[in-house]
C-alpha cells in the first residue's frame, strides 16, 4: 500500500505539472486566461486519470483493448461526477462545455492508447528479431 | 525393467551396459537421455490413466511448452501431451537454462520452438508455435520474457 500511494503522488506530481505547464504555454500563444475552478477541476482530473490507470493490475486477465475501454468509461463517469458536483459551488454546466469536456479527455486519451498499441507492435518486433537469432546461433551450434 | 548399478573407485573407463530382448522406445529414450546434456523428464501419456502405459522419459529439446492445468502439469511435443507428476516451478527451474521461460502463471515455452511472436488486434501479445498452436503473454511476465531473451543472446 506504501508503494502504492508513493507511486500515485509521483505520477500525480509529474502528470499534473506537465498538464499545468502545456496549460500556461498555450494560454501565452493563444492570449487566453484560465481561472481558479479551472485549476482546481485540471487536479482533480489528473487525480481520477492518474488513480484509473494505476488500477490496471486489477485488469490483468482482460485483453490491453477492453482494459483502455473499462479505464475510459471509469474514467469519464468519474469526471462527469466531479463536473457535476462542482456544479453545487460553481453553478451549472452548459451542454458545450459537456462536450468540450469529453472532447479534451478523450483526444490525448485516444493518442495514448494508439502509442501504447504502437510500442506494443515494436516491443514485439524487437523480440521477434531477439528470438530469431538466438535460434539461429543455436542451429549454427548444432 | 531390471536396474543394476555399480559403484566402483577404482573403476576409470566409466560405461554402460544395456541388456534387452528388442531395442523398444523406452531403451530408446533411456539412450537418447544418457547421451543428451540436458535434463530429461518422465512423463505419461496424458490420455492414458496414470497406472497404465509405460513411463517415458521427454527430451526438453522435443517440448514446445508446459501447461499448468488444474495442479496438473501436461508437456505439450510433437508426438502428443504427457502429464507430469511434478510443478511447474521445479520444471521452470530445471530447465531455465535450456531455453524454457515462463510468460503466464500456468505456462512454461520452450524459445526454440517459437514460430512467431505477434500483438493481436486485442492488443495481446501471442507466441506460436510450429505445430499452429498460440499462447498469450501475460502483461505481467512480459519484461522478464525480453530480459530472457536478452540473457539468452548474451550467452549464445
Amino acid at each position: 500500500m506504501k508503494d502504492f500511494i508513493k507511486s500515485y503522488l509521483i505520477e500525480l506530481c509529474c502528470s499534473y505539472t506537465i498538464i499545468s505547464v502545456a496549460g500556461a504555454i498555450i494560454n501565452m500563444i493563444a492570449g487566453t486566461e484560465t481561472n481558479n475552478v479551472n485549476v482546481i477541476m485540471m487536479f482533480i482530473f489528473c487525480n481520477i486519470a492518474v488513480f484509473v490507470l494505476s488500477i490496471h493490475k486489477f485488469f490483468e486477465k482482460l485483453s490491453p483493448l477492453a482494459m483502455i475501454i473499462i479505464q475510459y468509461v471509469v474514467a469519464c463517469v468519474l469526471c462527469a461526477i466531479a463536473v457535476q458536483i462542482g456544479t453545487i459551488f460553481y453553478g451549472p454546466v452548459t451542454p458545450r462545455a459537456w462536450f468540450e469536456l469529453f472532447r479534451s479527455f478523450s483526444i490525448p486519451y485516444a493518442i495514448g492508447a494508439a502509442l501504447y498499441y504502437y510500442r506494443l507492435w515494436v516491443d514485439a518486433k524487437k523480440q521477434q528479431d531477439l528470438l530469431k537469432e538466438i535460434q539461429d546461433l543455436n542451429e549454427e551450434k548444432k | 525393467m531390471k536396474i543394476n548399478l555399480f559403484e566402483d573407485k577404482k573403476i576409470t573407463d566409466e560405461h554402460i551396459d544395456i541388456y534387452c530382448s528388442e531395442v523398444r522406445p523406452v531403451i530408446k529414450q533411456v539412450m537418447d537421455t544418457i547421451k543428451s546434456e540436458r535434463p530429461s523428464l518422465p512423463g505419461r501419456p496424458a490420455d492414458e490413466d496414470l497406472d497404465d502405459g509405460e513411463e517415458i522419459f521427454l527430451d526438453p529439446g522435443d517440448i514446445y511448452y508446459f501447461d499448468h492445468v488444474e495442479r496438473k502439469l501436461f508437456a505439450y511435443t510433437e508426438n502428443g501431451v504427457y502429464r507430469l507428476m511434478t510443478t511447474l516451478s521445479s520444471v521452470e527451474e530445471q530447465l531455465t537454462p535450456y531455453g524454457f521461460v515462463r510468460i503466464s502463471k500456468s505456462n512454461l515455452v520452450n524459445i526454440y520452438k517459437i514460430k512467431q511472436l505477434k500483438p493481436d488486434i486485442n492488443m495481446k501479445v501471442y507466441v506460436s508455435f510450429d505445430n499452429g498452436e498460440r499462447i498469450c503473454i501475460n502483461r505481467s511476465y512480459k519484461k522478464s520474457f525480453t530480459e530472457y531473451l536478452q540473457k539468452m543472446r548474451r550467452m549464445s
